[in-house]
């Protein structure tokens, strides 16, 4: 039984993994280079697996412990990158409705277009509820993720980690990330295990949440929160 | 007898033992004060250095700059003083380039106005970002940054690459390996804001990070890194045939933060700092120079070759 679990999880987890892999480019052309300078290319969008692409794993690997099996696994990745799918076309629509950015020498474009691109996002969710982004049915496996990392590293590491960490910040969803705070460096070990995501959001922690942050609107998209696990005293 | 023998010898030499002991304690507290001096200690160092080499690549290293405060600016004027002598053609900044607030009267406040002779003199920025820097810095034409989070440049025979050590996602690595493959440049230079090693009490070494693209500097042959963060300023002693510099104090400082480890080549934490570095040939040459003008570490590194990355 236990080697069926531990079969299990590593299957579940390969099929997290496959399932994040992206197969589109971008839409976002990058900007022409000047004379000296070649442009790095942005990310692209993480895509659902095709139509017609195999089907998830059979559930032969459910754990007997309530832990969600390998079908269920795949059904929430899927579910997981429908919403960033669903919210990208929010944020595609928000930025029509805004100027183009482009590279200038007035921060005041760049300030303004951050806020009007904020505003539309914010108006376009205005019933925004957390969990939208975060399937309930995913958190599971991102708080797994985060604390399996965790557990991994030395106790001067994550103190390290955690002591960057933005403290008694409130955060809500649909609200700007205040531009006083740190971007907390995400631990990049901890990246390579998560979800892929497209340029627009990134993630971040901000105390013991994990958060998807929209980049151009330094928006607060969705919270996920008691992630990371506290340091004993 | 033996009683009073033995009190008779404690009475003669206890004075002479509590003195010495006292004397020690006295030298050991000078001693380690020599170690670390105090910013007048070293008044007695050089000033900025012309460069050597006719057409030597020049510029000029700044990490940790925005905070608009009087160090900021005090550290500029000392930028503009060095240029003078060290005429650099190009400025690369290791992120933190504004901290806190960034509405558009910061990016005048805490960049544009200190570093106003750089701008006027057509001297160009190329900005990293900084866990303190909001990523849409990357529009800011000055910052040089050409709307891209990670992008790389080159000057002659040394290529550039300015990474993201925020937010090392898959897809930065997999570029960052694509464009050291593809370069053939003589020299490869890449900087960011997280030193990979730093003997930094705050902070330290940034472990993560270097287990995922140390790999790739040494297979593809990265000459010598740069990196802010720590409000200090650190010679590494080469690792893995790499040069690392920390060099995150053009403003902010975090004095007495080195733990000197077997890392350290040279620290520098009684004071603000910048670089000046030049490479010529086979050789960079850097000078570090604090707030007051003052030369505070320099040195050459020659370029190492590893035969796996001759093109």
């Amino acid at each position: 039984m236990t080697i069926l679990k531990g079969a299990g999880l590593i299957v579940a987890f390969a099929v997290l993994v496959a399932g994040c892999a992206r197969a589109e480019q971008s839409s976002e052309p990058a900007p022409a280079s000047a004379s000296t300078v070649t442009p790095a290319g942005e990310t692209p969008i993480p895509s659902v697996p095709p139509v017609g692409s195999p089907p998830p794993a059979p559930a032969t690997a459910a754990a007997p412990d309530g832990q969600p099996g390998t079908n269920a696994q795949a059904a929430a990745t899927v579910e997981f990158q429908d919403r960033i799918k669903a919210y990208l076309k929010v944020h595609n629509e928000a930025e029509t409705k805004v100027p183009n950015l482009k590279r200038t020498d007035d921060p005041k474009e760049i300030y303004e277009r951050q806020a009007s691109l904020a505003k539309a996002i914010q108006t376009l969710r205005a019933n925004a509820k957390i969990g939208e982004v975060f399937a309930p049915e995913y958190q599971p496996y991102f708080i797994k993720i985060v604390q399996d990392d965790f557990a991994t590293r030395s106790a001067r590491d994550r103190k390290a980690i955690i002591s960057e960490l933005p403290k008694n910040m409130k955060v809500d969803i649909n609200t700007v990330y205040p531009t006083t705070l740190a971007l907390a460096t995400f631990p990049a070990a901890l990246l390579q295990k998560l979800p892929d995501l497209p340029p627009e959001l990134e993630y971040r922690l901000v105390g013991r949440s994990l958060i998807l942050r929209d980049v151009k609107a330094n928006l607060i998209v969705d919270i996920l929160r008691d992630v990371v696990p506290t340091i004993p005293s | 007898m033996v009683a009073a023998m033995i009190r008779n010898v404690f009475k003669r030499f206890l004075p002479v033992t509590v003195w010495l002991a006292v004397a020690t304690v006295v030298v050991a507290a000078m001693a380690d004060q020599a170690q670390r001096p105090p910013a007048t200690a070293i008044s007695a160092a050089p000033v900025a250095r012309p460069p050597v080499g006719e057409n030597s690549v020049r510029f000029l290293v700044l990490g940790d700059t925005g905070t608009g405060d009087r160090a900021q600016y005090d550290v500029a004027a000392q930028v503009w003083k060095t240029h003078l002598v060290f005429p650099y053609e190009f400025a690369i900044m290791l992120g933190d380039n504004i901290y806190k607030s960034d509405r558009p009267q910061d990016f005048a406040r805490k960049f544009a106005r200190p570093y106003q002779p750089l701008l006027d003199a057509n001297i160009p920025f190329y900005a990293s970002l900084g866990n303190h820097d909001d990523p849409n810095q990357r529009y800011y034409k000055p910052f040089g940054m050409n709307g891209q989070r990670y992008y790389t440049y080159q000057k002659t025979d040394v290529r550039f690459y300015a990474l993201d050590s925020n937010y090392m996602d898959k897809d930065q690595q997999a570029w960052l390996e694509r464009e050291l493959k593809d370069s053939n440049a003589k020299w490869k230079i890449a900087y960011f804001h997280h030193p990979l090693y730093s003997s930094g009490a705050a902070h330290g070494s940034e472990i993560d990070l270097r287990t995922i693209i140390e790999p790739l500097f040494v297979k593809y042959g990265v000459n010598a890194v740069f990196a802010g963060h720590e409000h200090f300023y650190e010679r590494i002693k080469p690792q893995k045939g790499i040069a690392y510099f920390t060099s995150g104090g053009a403003a902010k400082l975090r004095e007495g933060d080195i733990q000197r480890t077997p890392l350290t080549a040279k620290g520098f934490d009684t004071e603000q700092s910048f670089m000046v570095v030049e490479i010529d040939g086979e050789v960079m040459r850097f000078q570090t120079i604090s707030r007051h003008g003052l030369v505070v570490d320099s040195g050459e590194v020659a370029r190492q070759v590893r035969p796996e990355t001759q093109p």
